[in-house]
């Protein structure tokens, strides 16, 4: 029985052994065509379209954490700009009202000064017009009284004379 | 199993019916699930490609940890899927049915015969001579002979041949045990009636059980040591 197991293992070895890479050859080209290339193939594309997208993500993460950054510094940037811009408002405002204030004030002065040239004038010709008349009515009274002719000019110069005196005295008070 | 097999004679070489039939059934179950598991092949896979999926990551990564360069691993990868796939079945095959008609077995676990698991090694390392002179080139690969020292050149020889024996004859080894217990178990239910069935049953399931796990882990080792012995010719340390 052992004999006749070994002797029919033994025939049968070459014919069994070249069945055996026949069928498995067969079923590796079969399987390999079948199931082996197109599964590989798609993990394969699986994979990339997975880094694919991490790249993707990567990028627009950054791109994103950078429009951040600008929009942050925009931001401080304006806000230095504003307090800048209130900063010049204010003394614009300041120097604005540094002119006005002084224009007016020279303007009073001036207007004061005019004011006081025009006074000044107004009681000059008063007096002078006042000189004449007092001139004219004292000359007027004389007349009437002394009942005579008396020299204008004569009377008008002791007038003026008389009025010096009395300017005179009444500036030095 | 104790049985012999019937032989055929065709064109001067002879057969054994149990060997050929059964590694076609193997193979043609190997064949059919994998086509079955690639039918709709999408970017977002489906139940069949999540789990053809699962085995060609598994397979892809035994050869992975031993072969680090990517370049170098790629065409291995193939080649351990089928065979790690066609033992698989195999193994289970002669748990899962066993025709013996008149003491003459027709279908049992291909891997169980000594001859299809040579075979196999016989592809092993026919193919780790192949890769180590195409990555290596011929010089590369004899010097592979004279590695350590020039004199140990007679032991790197036979290695190729201990290796290949090894790989093969674990294989036959566990799987030829869990059968030759099989039928051991079915004889002994067989021996005196109803009294014997009971008794054998349980062990017979028990021992089922176990032979897949054997299976599975011999499918397994088989596959890792074929990438280790192709890894040990192409990569260089």
């Amino acid at each position: 029985m052992q004999n006749e197991l070994l002797l029919a293992a033994e025939s049968s070895s070459l014919g069994d052994t070249l069945f055996v890479l026949i069928a498995f050859i067969i079923l590796a080209l079969l399987v390999k065509h079948y199931a082996w290339t197109p599964i590989t193939n798609m993990m394969e594309k699986r994979n990339q379209k997975i880094t694919g997208d991490l790249d993707y993500a990567d990028q627009e993460r950054q791109k994103a954490a950078e429009l951040k950054q600008q929009r942050e510094a925009a931001l401080k940037n304006s806000k230095v700009e504003a307090v800048q811009i209130v900063a010049d408002a204010k003394k614009s405002g300041e120097d604005q009202r540094q002119t006005i204030v002084e224009q007016a004030h020279s303007e009073a002065q001036e207007i004061q000064v005019r004011a006081q040239a025009n006074a000044q004038q107004a009681k000059e010709d008063a007096m002078k017009s006042v000189q004449n008349d007092v001139a004219q009515l004292s000359v007027d009274i004389a007349s009437k009284i002394i009942g005579r002719e008396l020299s204008v000019d004569d009377q008008a110069n002791i007038i003026d004379s008389y009025i010096k005196e009395l300017n005179a005295s009444h500036e030095t008070k | 199993m104790n049985g012999s097999s019937p032989l055929i004679t065709l064109g001067g070489l002879t057969f054994n019916i149990a060997n050929c039939l059964s590694t076609l059934i193997a193979a043609v179950v190997v064949f059919v699930l994998f086509y079955a598991l690639s039918r709709k092949i999408e970017m977002r896979p489906g139940k069949a490609q999540n789990v053809l999926e699962w085995i060609v990551d598994f397979t892809n990564g035994i050869v992975k940890q031993l072969i680090p360069n990517k370049n170098q691993a790629q065409p291995i990868m193939f080649y351990v899927f089928i065979m790690f796939a066609f033992v698989f079945v195999a193994n289970q095959l002669g748990l899962i049915f066993e025709i013996a008609i008149g003491g003459q077995t027709f279908v049992k676990s291909p891997t169980s015969s000594p001859i299809v698991t040579m075979a196999l090694g016989t592809i092993s390392l026919v193919l780790s001579q192949y890769y180590c002179v195409q990555q290596l080139g011929f010089k590369g690969y004899l010097h592979h002979y004279v590695e350590p020292i020039w004199f140990l050149t007679p032991i790197n020889i036979l290695e190729e041949f201990t290796n290949f024996l090894t790989l093969s004859l674990r294989l036959y080894g566990n799987i030829f045990a869990g059968e030759v217990l099989l039928d051991l178990l079915v004889q002994l239910a067989n021996s005196h009636g109803v009294l014997t069935w009971i008794v054998a049953m349980p062990l017979s399931i028990i021992w089922q059980g176990f032979s897949v796990f054997i299976g599975s882990i011999q499918a397994y080792v088989f596959a890792t040591l074929s990438t280790v012995y192709i890894s040990h010719k192409i990569v260089e340390e």
